[in-house]
């Protein structure tokens, strides 16, 4: 049974229809990206996923759909989004952005703040400063820590590159290979800096405008001549 | 020496009535970036509630609680149903509506409590004339300090709620960015709804302890408080809670000395003015209030 299975998903703003029926698997303990121009509908798959925009279709989530659950709930059930431009309470410190990340916990939760800690230093460093005054950088790494509080068996990861250096941005997807690696944590990626996001991905899917034009193992993918040419730039 | 403490005095325990309404000002503008014009009118209809059910034969601590709660009812209630809904569609509409709920408000108090002989507004605290200590020759009514304290008291309370609880967090995480809070799970809808829950029965409070202080009712009673509780608000910063009680006690005290140090032919009425003097200049170099916090992101 895949972990996340989105059947012919419609999905917009009011009257505009962006999505025109996408269907995509996740595998438990996978990396999949998305990858897609501008305006091809990757961040509206997420708010479909994560249920922050209404849709229509089948979004199944460990089996049951979950297409008509609130956003508030589906956290609960163990999907947490990173949200593009990362989405941090600004005022409010590292610490407490990172509790309110365990918003649905009731249990102990102050062995996972260290851990992120150690995941993310320079987060322990600033961890009584409001998120507001750290870099992009840190920005998006306190965005991934905050995300990865509620424990989430899937993470929807939005643009974690976007304006970030490119050394950042590689520690970042180190981080989250790892955790794939060591926990098994499945991620739903977007990006567009296709050559990055193909090194962590094990699985594409290609967006355009609202469909899914083509799909493969990261390695198909890389060595397609015609999407070489349209996405990676060689 | 005296007349300055006597002054001080007062206008300590009016502007901890200024404060409490312009925390629920800033609780609701933090929560859902509105301005709540109806805020006064609320507290002023909960006082006759409160004032209704002591009238009924409720002991008058129960019915003082009962006016809180109904306050917290009202708030929510009216986030839920009209607030929310119109939001969505335009924010000119939630202005329209609470200057509706205003008016309606004021209407209704004065249809159901306003053709009674003027009504005694009864007092938490021991107000009777000789009820009162000197403190540096000045006259400090026990009913004036009883508004203190238990102003001082509740504001307390709600900071602690704000910084050491899980719902507080989840208030400052809605204020904050309220699409990342959905994301994190928080329901923002019961939030923003306690928001204005906690306006109400703070307002509730406010307009009881100040109704006993003027004696009759009338459904004026929170005209220029209101219009205090605004600048206080200014002032302080929308966004601050202790801005807003600092600046509350300020304009408080602030507005005694100033009525009372004026020279005879400007007269009483100086006030207002001051106090709007004041918030002018502040907004002129200090646009977001003296606590306010200048939004800062670094991208």
């Amino acid at each position: 049974m895949s972990l996340l299975s989105l059947r012919d998903v419609r999905a917009g703003y009011g009257p505009l229809e962006v999505l025109h029926g996408i269907s995509l698997e996740v595998e438990p303990g996978e990396i999949v990206v998305i990858l897609g121009a501008n305006g091809a509908g990757k961040t509206t798959t997420m708010r479909a996923v994560s249920g922050m925009i209404a849709r229509h279709g089948r979004v199944e989530f460990e089996g049951s759909d979950i297409s008509s659950i609130s956003a508030e709930k589906i956290v609960r059930l163990g999907i947490a989004q990173v949200p593009q431009g990362r989405g941090t309470f600004t005022e409010l410190t590292v610490e407490e952005n990172l509790r309110s990340g365990a918003y649905v916990r009731h249990d102990d939760i102050e062995a996972d703040i260290q851990r992120w800690y150690e995941v993310f230093p320079r987060l322990a460093e600033r961890r009584t400063q409001r998120a507001g005054s750290l870099s992009g950088g840190e920005q998006q790494m306190l965005a991934i820590a905050r995300a990865l509080m509620s424990r989430p068996k899937l993470l929807l990861c939005d643009e974690p590159s976007l304006g970030l250096a490119p050394l950042i941005t590689q520690e970042l997807f180190e981080v989250l290979k790892r955790l794939n690696a060591e926990e098994g944590l499945s991620v739903l990626l977007v990006e567009q800096n296709a050559n990055l996001a193909l090194k962590v991905a094990q699985r594409v899917y290609l967006l355009e405008t609202g469909n899914v034009v083509a799909s493969g193992t990261a390695a198909e993918i890389a060595s397609d001549d015609s999407i070489r040419k349209a996405y990676l730039g060689a | 020496m005296e007349r300055f403490f006597q002054y001080v005095f007062d206008g300590l325990s009016f502007g901890a009535i200024y404060a409490l309404l312009a925390l629920g000002l800033v609780v609701v503008y933090r929560g859902t970036g509105h301005l709540n014009f109806a805020q006064g009118e609320m507290a002023m209809f909960c006082t006759f509630l409160t004032w209704q059910y002591d009238a009924w034969g409720v002991p008058f601590v129960i019915a003082v609680l009962l006016g809180m709660i109904s306050g917290f009812v009202m708030g929510a209630g009216t986030e839920v149903s009209l607030i929310r809904n119109v939001a969505k569609k335009s924010e000119a509409g939630v202005f329209v509506v609470s200057i509706a709920l205003f008016l309606g408000l004021n209407s209704l108090a004065a249809m159901l409590w306003g053709n009674l002989p003027p009504e005694q507004m009864p007092s938490l605290f021991p107000d009777e004339p000789g009820d009162f200590a000197r403190i540096f020759g000045a006259v400090w009514r026990y009913e004036y300090m009883g508004i203190l304290l238990v102003a001082l008291i509740l504001m307390g309370l709600l900071f602690l709620l704000f910084s050491r609880t899980k719902f507080g967090l989840a208030m400052r995480s809605v204020a904050s960015n309220p699409e990342s809070a959905r994301l994190v799970g928080i329901p923002t809808g019961v939030v923003l709804a306690s928001s204005w829950g906690i306006a109400g029965a703070m307002g509730a409070l406010a307009g009881t302890m100040f109704g006993a202080t003027t004696g009759e009712l009338t459904a004026g009673l929170m005209f220029t408080i209101f219009i205090y509780a605004s600048a206080a608000a200014t002032l302080g910063g929308f966004d601050s809670p202790g801005g807003a009680v600092i600046a509350g006690l300020a304009i408080g005290v602030g507005e005694q000395l100033a009525a009372g140090y004026a020279p005879g032919w400007i007269g009483q009425e100086l006030r207002l003015g001051v106090a709007l003097v004041i918030i002018f200049v502040v907004l002129l170099f200090k646009p977001s209030g003296l606590f306010g916090s200048v939004k800062v992101q670094r991208v």
